[in-house]
């Protein structure tokens, strides 16, 4: 019998959006065993490691590591495919989209911490337009409009100055 | 590499849009209207619109016994319920649009409406 092994080439980026990946993960999993006051208002501290991939190599790494963390915490928590998948994945596509652009304005007026609340907008927004579309059709969901938006400033601002804080740390900013 | 000095002009800017965009958000959404009129539906027809600026006692006679509703100033509520839980009594008064009491045992069920009908779930 011969003993065969399958080895996969891989490049220095693909350890690095390993590593960061399985950072985020662990960063999702702490935050979904967090309480939360209703439905949906989470820090989203995941989104650190997202805008640090952006910021430090670029944005198809931050684009992988998104949407290995969206399948693999998942699959860890058994939402695979539900509906709380489904918003999750909206909700980083649409931030993702967002940063891709944003990303583009001039460094020297925008750092991480506008770019984040950006995204966090993104994310609630999106989430919130597949709720209308597909979960909840009726338009009783506006009223949580404004404790979503302030949220999302609020974790936005926070994750963003941590994201800051990190890129300031290692030089990369 | 130098970097050019470093400003929060972008950011501020930013936070500024989505602070305005909150309170804009709170204004359109979290606008409260206080109703005019009661509507009473009793064993799934509509008894009647009531004024609510007209103090009134309503008495419905249903299968457990009697309800008794109370319009005063501006404002609706169940004063007596035959049932048990007397759930209904206990919400208190109502006075802005969409709000909602029910007597699911009497089926007897009063609601504020005003110039535009309010979101509700119970509507979906």
């Amino acid at each position: 019998m011969t003993r065969s092994i399958i080895k996969i080439k891989t490049t220095l980026l693909d350890h690095q959006i390993a590593k960061l990946s399985a950072i985020a993960i662990g960063l999702s999993l702490i935050e979904s065993v967090l309480p939360s006051p209703m439905p949906g208002v989470k820090p989203g501290i995941a989104n650190i490691i997202t805008l640090y991939a952006m910021y430090r190599f670029n944005f198809k790494t931050a684009l992988w590591v998104s949407i290995l963390r969206v399948f693999a915490t998942s699959l860890i928590l058994g939402q695979f495919l539900s509906p709380t998948f489904m918003l999750s994945l909206t909700g980083s596509m649409l931030s993702l989209l967002t940063l891709y652009f944003a990303i583009k304005l001039p460094s020297q007026f925008f750092s991480p911490i506008g770019l984040s609340v950006l995204s966090s907008f993104a994310h609630i927004g999106g989430q919130l337009l597949l709720v209308r579309l597909w979960l909840i059709p009726h338009a009783s969901i506006y009223y949580l409009i404004p404790i979503y938006s302030v949220a999302a400033l609020l974790f936005g601002f926070i994750n963003g100055w941590i994201t800051y804080r990190l890129l300031k740390h290692h030089n990369s900013i | 590499m130098k970097l050019p000095i470093k400003s929060f002009l972008g950011d501020s800017l930013i936070i500024l849009i989505s602070l305005i965009f909150i309170v804009f958000a709170f204004k359109t959404f979290w606008h409260f209207e206080t109703g005019s009129v009661v509507q009473v539906n009793f064993q799934g027809k509509t008894y009647g619109n009531f004024s609510l600026f007209q103090d009134k006692k309503i008495s419905l006679i249903g299968k457990e016994g009697e309800s008794m509703i109370e319009i005063k100033a501006g404002r609706a509520r169940f004063a007596h319920a035959p049932c048990k839980n007397q759930y209904c009594v206990q919400q208190g008064w109502i006075h802005r649009t969409g709000q909602m009491l029910i007597c699911i045992p009497n089926e007897v069920s009063i609601e504020i409406l005003g110039k535009t009908k309010a979101y509700d779930s119970l509507n979906y």
